[in-house]
């Protein structure tokens, strides 16, 4: 008895001290890249607010569109006004948690596999998105580095038939976040 | 007859010649100032307000959605005491501190412009005013691109 009122201590405990240990970064960064035979577009945004909860997995970021950086302003212009409608969703969201923590020991230096499933929110609309990628773990600190597709009619992201031919459907994002422990 | 026809021939080639030269001037005129136009100079651009670091941070965690149809887009211009600068990868990041929530230290957070970043560190600690493009509340900071110092 007094073995089991021990081991619920020492759970417990565990369990308090380790609870809500958070790692951020403010300055994570996201590349948005569109190839057609036509055209490069990319554009890359480097104040990618970002936070994950190792104890529970729960994983964040957040993009102001009028951040991303185009090679040319008139593209930057286009994005802004006709496709994301920034003055109308100055933000996009990932919010959701890895389900494979379990694989995880963030303790411990090393390359790790995560599965990640959340709601994805760009263009005011969120969806369902299930996505690989990888921490890595070095010296107290976190990366977190991910590459996948987004399809821009899932987000009533509409592209104009003049341009048609020069903007992918199929948009490849990058995200790549230096997490820091957040100090109390 | 035959050479009246020959005039005319001519005349719609020369209106045709005119209007290719016309074509590809105007294309050219297009690609440079259109497709190729550059960037905002925000170093160089007026600024649409001018106000304290403070009030700006606290109109936008206050009443987000006004601050944000008044501020961002913008060009403004900021002052305040700096607290710190960041040097994450090639950026150089002034950050002026407001407040602390759930995610640690919250306030204004600028990306200075490659010509202005070196400097940027001798202000930590004293009031700076610094001018550049808002893009946002990220409901931790209010973040701002391009910056220049304005002292």
């Amino acid at each position: 008895m007094k073995k089991i009122k021990l081991l619920v201590i020492i759970v417990g405990v565990a369990a308090y001290t380790g609870y809500g240990q958070k790692f951020i970064t403010k300055n994570g960064y996201i590349k948005f890249y569109s190839e057609t035979p036509m055209e490069k577009i990319e554009a890359h945004n480097r104040q990618v607010n970002s936070a994950l909860d190792i104890t529970t997995g729960d994983f964040v970021f957040k993009v102001l569109i009028k951040s991303f950086e185009f090679e040319k302003a008139l593209m930057q212009e286009h994005f802004n006004e006709n496709y994301m409608e920034s003055d109308k969703f100055p933000d996009a969201t990932f919010t959701g948690k890895i389900t494979n923590l379990s694989a995880i020991d963030f303790t411990k230096d090393g390359k790790y596999e995560a599965d990640v499933e959340g709601d994805l929110k760009i263009h005011g609309e969120s969806k369902k998105v299930k996505e690989k990628g990888t921490f890595e773990v070095s010296g107290g600190k976190i990366t977190g580095k991910s590459v996948f597709m987004v399809h821009l009619a899932d987000y009533k992201i509409k592209i104009p038939n003049t341009v048609v031919n020069n903007i992918s459907e199929d948009v490849q994002i990058t995200v790549d976040v230096n997490l820091e422990e957040l100090k109390k | 007859m035959r050479n009246f026809k020959i005039t005319t021939m001519k005349t719609w080639m020369k209106i045709f010649l005119i209007l290719v030269a016309l074509g590809i001037f105007g294309a050219g005129l297009g690609y440079k100032f259109v497709y190729n136009k550059p960037h905002t100079n925000y170093e160089k651009a007026t600024a649409d307000f001018s106000l304290a670091g403070s009030e700006l941070f606290s109109q936008f965690k206050g009443s987000t959605q006004q601050a944000s149809e008044r501020y961002t887009g913008k060009v403004l211009e900021i002052s305040g005491k700096l607290n710190s600068v960041e040097t994450p990868d090639s950026l150089t990041i002034a950050v002026f501190t407001l407040d602390e929530g759930m995610f640690g230290d919250e306030g204004i957070r600028c990306a200075m412009l490659p010509k202005h970043a070196e400097n940027i560190s001798q202000f930590i600690g004293t009031d700076v005013k610094l001018k550049g493009y808002c893009s946002g509340y990220n409901e931790t900071d209010v973040i701002m691109e391009k910056c220049s110092i304005i002292n």
